[in-house]
């Protein structure tokens, strides 16, 4: 197969890489579909931006870091016990301790700050929320590690190994080829240690036949190699570790269960009902200060699982501010799929990584973090309600 | 008529005095840093105030004030790195048709952002607003030929605090008439009704769109200054928590209100600034023990929770209600004071220590939130600053819902 | 006369969702008229208002004010022409005094420009006072001028409907459109709304389309009245006819009073 180079209006698309860029943008759009469900579900029962949302999310990221240096990977012990072994259990209990731990916080942050902003107007209730946001960051800035940003995807995530899907394989003759160097390159290189027996390949004491067939080992590595990159380019295929696939899947997983609550249990249904008519619901006997503590709670630990797979198996480093942008787009993503919509914010959060990941590929990866907002405008010019959400009229 | 013009132009008269006067305190501080300050601060009162004719006087939730400030300042800096050389003029007409050019570009984007967001109403616009500042800055990030993130520099500097002084008070009075005339109502008007206020006739987009251009415009010459008085620029000055301070500003001041967005502006400068620079006898940055800085956190906490109840709850005179208020705040600072001493003497929780000068951003964001939790309007609410002001705050009882039962 | 009607409705509908919430409305309002917009509740007498003052736009039919077609012209646009209203959940400018409110209702009359008031030059300070002299006559006829400087949300129920007609008035309107202006006050300010609402009609040469629940105040005021329910006409002529119609009293007795 040609080596898919298109040039179009002065961009270059390699259409090689699409597919793995497919996927990257659907597993940075499983997180922000996580995160743009806490949004959603907030606006949808309280009509607040929950702009603390990010930082909840942030926070998240810190507890399962923390939890992970309780079972002894901090940077003190890893240099007293650099084999410490990580296991899938050691996970498990990661990801609850930062969705107990993000649920909780949610529900301070909502009984202490927008509880008593509840018959204010939207406006202040949203300037609290910007307030409650901008304190977690800079005091996070003053509390918390952040310098060097610690990342500890390396010593926690056990499923690093990647998994190749070829899609389209290179040429036959080029993977034959391929196969044949491979093992001249083992032979040789058999050959030489054997000559070597234990002495080192700059030793004054190797012949000069000896030396030849280190060059002629040498040689036949770096062909190897140039196949490799031949068999790379010609190829389309798709690469993806263990972790991330894990991710993916828990991320469907948590969806459904998701679904689950909100559409089969009785505080679903309350929540729903609180979402549709706040008024009414109230005066139905819904205790619509539990649905909105609910809510809370499964959105924010519906981050705290976002935080803490990001964290792992993306290897994102944590700062204190890192919650600020992810939140912002998760919640362009809440909008772009229709605000208040559950299955709308999964959408939008899938359709988000997406549209990100295409600008990379396109070649714009500086205004990768533009995107967003770009969407964000287009859409509600368009279709202020979003694509799944209904705009609503107001009665006068 | 001729008494007309005799205060129009005794007013002229004394805002020009008022520019002397900052100008000649300002050189005549003899640091370069005060200066700075002094001229910044000057600069927010001009931003707090235009930000506050949008949000506080149309009542449009625009957070993202920096962008034009940042449209302003960028457009000064590149037309005189562009132009200056080849035209030298007299650097202070230079800074003031940059300033007319930034307040152009900054109204042109105040266009392209009002137009759109007509349709858009409360929480959807401010994060319009954000996001557009982001893309300005973004973009400004990936242009080489303005250096990118590291920025670039220009010439000739003018530091002119008079013309700083200048675009405040043009700023303040340009709002002030608004509310004095008529053409003010129309404003109000869409801020508390729009669908009222369109059935009434008022053009609701024509004046969403005066209200962005206009605010957009004096934020836009604001940035023009700063980009001549540093002779630098990128794109990190113009960050989001720009945009949240001002936005801070207004609120704390009270919507609506311009001298409280004035004053907002100065008070709330200056509170995140000097801790910047407050320095121990021996040029230490002041450090602050973990104990004293939870024992601040409880006591604004309890504070917060205290001041809410008697809100709330206490139905007594309003002189009497002061007396609480201040004893419950003087008491949560002298709680704090002797339990963070007993702690830190004792050293309990250790000998961490954290520098001052990290909290300005802390401080700023529970100052939001304590306006917002007990005084939702803003301190000045929608009153504004005046002697006649001072005086019913100190009278006995300021009851205005007697009168009008009937 | 073959004077053309001021305000014709044209087979007026207009569809939310599932609900058609106006359906195929027709009727004419002569100037002078004191015309009465009657039905049970949700029976779409406000969407009505909403449609002939560009609030929604019609689904389908066509509205005419003095033989224009206005369907569809925004609000603003509409006042301009002519045509104000009061709002039944009365949507006063809350923050704003009473004297201000009506103020802006009078603005959209006005001569100078921004740039006037922004600079507050002498012919918008004119303008201004004016504007004020005005809205202070307006108080009188509605019996508000002593309260013109209170806060708007401050006045008691009555006062602020009484607030939005002098608001409305100050427009100076063709056709004055009235959303249950007599709702929630008693028999004495009922009356003093009567005549109000007569001095309208007969010193300021209004037309006059409102609608009330209260039947007795319609029937003492109007001089034609129809009728909607669900949508849908059921009947259309004056007080008497209507007050013996079978199909009102099945209607409004279908809903407990
Ligand atoms: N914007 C809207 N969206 C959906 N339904 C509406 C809207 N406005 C009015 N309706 C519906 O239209 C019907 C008529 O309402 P309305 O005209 O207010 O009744 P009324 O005759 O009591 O004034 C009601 O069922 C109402 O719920
Ligand atoms: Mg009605």
């Amino acid at each position: 197969m040609e080596n898919l180079l298109y040039v179009w209006a002065g961009l270059e698309f390699n259409f090689s890489t699409l597919p793995q860029q497919l996927v990257n943008g659907l597993i940075t759009g499983a997180i922000y579909a996580l995160i743009a469900l806490g949004y959603t579900m907030v606006y949808g029962v309280l009509r607040l931006i929950n702009f603390a949302h990010g930082e909840v999310f942030m926070l998240g990221g810190y507890v399962a870091l923390f939890v992970s240096w309780g079972f002894g990977f901090s940077p003190e012990a890893l240099q007293k016990n650099p084999d410490a072994q990580s296991s899938a259990l050691i996970l498990v209990i990661m990801i609850l301790v930062a969705m107990a731990a993000c649920a909780l916080i949610g529900a301070i942050i909502e009984y202490f700050a927008y509880r008593p902003m509840r018959n204010q107007s939207r406006i202040a209730a949203l300037i609290t929320a910007i307030g409650v946001s901008l304190f977690l960051q800079y005091a996070g800035q003053i509390f918390l590690p952040n310098s060097p940003p610690p990342s500890i995807a390396q010593q926690v995530n056990p499923y690093q190994e990647n998994l190749k899907f070829d899609l389209i394989s290179a040429p036959k003759e080029t993977r034959d080829a391929y196969t044949a160097a491979k093992t001249e390159s083992d032979n040789l290189k058999q050959q030489f240690e054997t000559a070597l027996n234990g002495r080192s390949q700059f030793d004054d004491t190797l012949t000069d036949a000896e030396k030849a067939l280190g060059t002629q080992a040498q040689e036949a590595q770096n062909k190897v190699s140039a196949l490799e990159g031949e068999i790379a380019q010609k190829s389309v295929g798709v690469t993806i570790t263990v972790g991330k696939l894990i991710m993916l899947v828990t991320v469907i997983v948590l969806m459904l269960i998701l679904r689950f609550l909100v559409m089969a249990t009785p505080a679903g249904r309350a929540m729903r009902a609180v979402s549709h008519d706040f008024e009414s619901a109230s005066l139905m006997g819904i205790n619509v200060n539990k649905v909105i503590t609910f809510t809370f709670m499964l959105g924010s630990a519906l981050a705290g699982a976002g935080a803490m797979m990001l964290v792992t198996f993306e290897g994102t480093a944590i700062h204190p501010f890192f919650g600020l942008q992810l939140g912002v787009k998760a919640f362009v993503a809440a909008v772009l799929g229709g605000i208040g919509n559950i299955p709308g914010a999964v959408l939008g959060g899938f359709l988000m990584g997406l549209a990100e990941t295409l600008v990379v590929w396109a070649g714009y990866s500086n205004y990768k973090d533009a995107v967003a907002f770009v969407i964000l405008i287009v859409v509600l010019l368009l279709k202020p309600g979003g694509i799944l959400g209904s705009s609503k009229v107001e009665k006068v | 008529m001729g008494k007309f013009w005799t205060v129009r132009i005794a007013s002229v008269v004394a805002a020009l005095a008022g520019c002397f006067i900052f100008q000649t305190v300002a050189t005549n501080l003899g640091n370069d840093y005060y200066l700075r300050l002094f001229l910044l601060a000057g600069l927010y009162v001009t931003l707090s105030v235009s930000l506050n004719l949008i949000n506080g006087i149309t009542g449009q939730f625009s957070i993202g004030h920096a962008a034009f400030y940042m449209i302003g300042a960028y457009t000064a800096g590149i037309l005189t790195r562009a132009y200056y050389e080849q035209q030298p003029l007299l650097p202070e007409l230079w800074l003031v048709i940059m300033m007319l050019a930034g307040g152009l570009f900054a109204a042109l984007a105040g266009l392209l952002v009002g137009l759109p967001s007509l349709r858009l109403k409360g929480d959807y616009l401010a994060i319009v607003t954000l996001g557009f500042g982001e893309i300005i800055r973004i973009v400004a990030t990936n242009q080489q030929s303005v250096g990118g993130s590291y920025g670039f520099s220009f010439g000739p500097k003018v530091v002119a605090p008079w013309m700083v002084c200048l675009l405040a008070i043009i700023t303040i009075a340009i709002c002030r008439n608004l509310l004095k005339s008529a053409h003010g109502l129309p404003f109000l008007a869409v801020r508390e009704d729009e669908i009222a206020a369109s059935a009434m006739g008022v053009n609701v987009t024509k004046t969403k769109v005066a209200a962005f251009v206009l605010g957009s415009a004096l934020a836009g010459a604001a940035g023009a200054i700063l980009a001549l008085n540093e002779g630098y620029l990128n794109p990190d000055i113009f960050k989001m928590d720009v945009s949240f301070l001002i936005l801070t500003m207004v609120v704390l001041g009270g919507t609506g209100s311009i001298t409280g967005s004035a004053l907002a502006a100065i008070f709330l400068f200056l509170t995140i600034e000097i801790p910047r620079n407050i320095q121990t006898a021996d040029g230490q940055k002041v450090q602050i023990t973990l104990a004293s800085l939870l024992m601040a956190g409880l006591a604004i906490a309890i504070a917060i929770s205290l001041l809410r109840k008697i809100k709330d709850h206490f139905h007594g005179p309003p002189n009497q209600r002061l007396i609480r208020n201040l004893g419950v705040i003087g008491g949560s600072i002298a709680g704090a004071i002797v339990l963070s001493m007993i702690l830190n003497a004792t050293t309990v929780m250790g000998d961490k220590t954290f520098e001052f000068d990290k909290l300005r951003m802390v401080i700023l964001s529970i100052m939001l939130l304590v306006v917002m939790l007990l005084r939702p309007q803003g301190v000045l609410a929608h009153h504004e600053f005046s002697w006649d002001f001072v005086k019913r705050l100190f009278r006995k009882d300021h009851d205005d819902k007697a009168e009008v039962a009937s | 006369m073959s004077e053309s009607p001021l305000l014709k409705l044209d087979q007026a509908t207009i569809q939310f969702g599932g609900l058609i919430a106006v359906n195929n409305v027709s009727f004419e309002l002569n100037k002078g008229d004191l015309f009465g917009l009657i039905g049970p509740n949700g029976a779409g007498k406000t969407t009505c208002f909403n449609i002939i003052t560009g609030v929604y736009k019609p689904t389908s039919g066509k509205i005419f004010f003095r033989g224009r077609d206005i369907s569809g012209v925004p609000s603003n646009k509409i006042a301009q022409e002519g045509i104000c209203r009061t709002f039944q959940n009365i949507r006063l400018f809350q923050a704003l005094s009473v004297l201000e409110n009506v103020v802006v209702g009078g603005f959209l009359r006005h001569k100078t420009g921004l740039f006037s008031g922004l600079t507050l030059l002498p012919n918008a300070i004119k303008e201004t006072d004016h504007l004020r002299e005005e809205a202070m006559k307006l108080l009188e006829v509605v019996n508000l001028s002593h309260v013109a400087n209170h806060r708007s949300a401050d006045l008691p129920y009555g006062m602020q409907r009484r607030l939005e007609i002098a608001r409305a008035m100050a427009t100076q309107p063709d056709l004055l459109l009235l959303d249950e202006p007599a709702a929630g006050m008693n028999p004495q300010e009922k009356d003093e709304l009567k005549e109000v609402v007569y001095r309208i009609r007969d010193e300021f040469d209004k037309t006059v389309l409102l609608i009330e629940h209260d039947m007795k105040f319609v029937m003492g005021l109007c001089e034609r009245i129809f009728v909607l329910d669900r949508g849908l006409e059921i009947a259309h002529g004056p007080p008497e006819d209507i007050r013996s119609n079978p199909k009102v009293i099945e209607a409004y007795l279908g809903e407990p009073v």
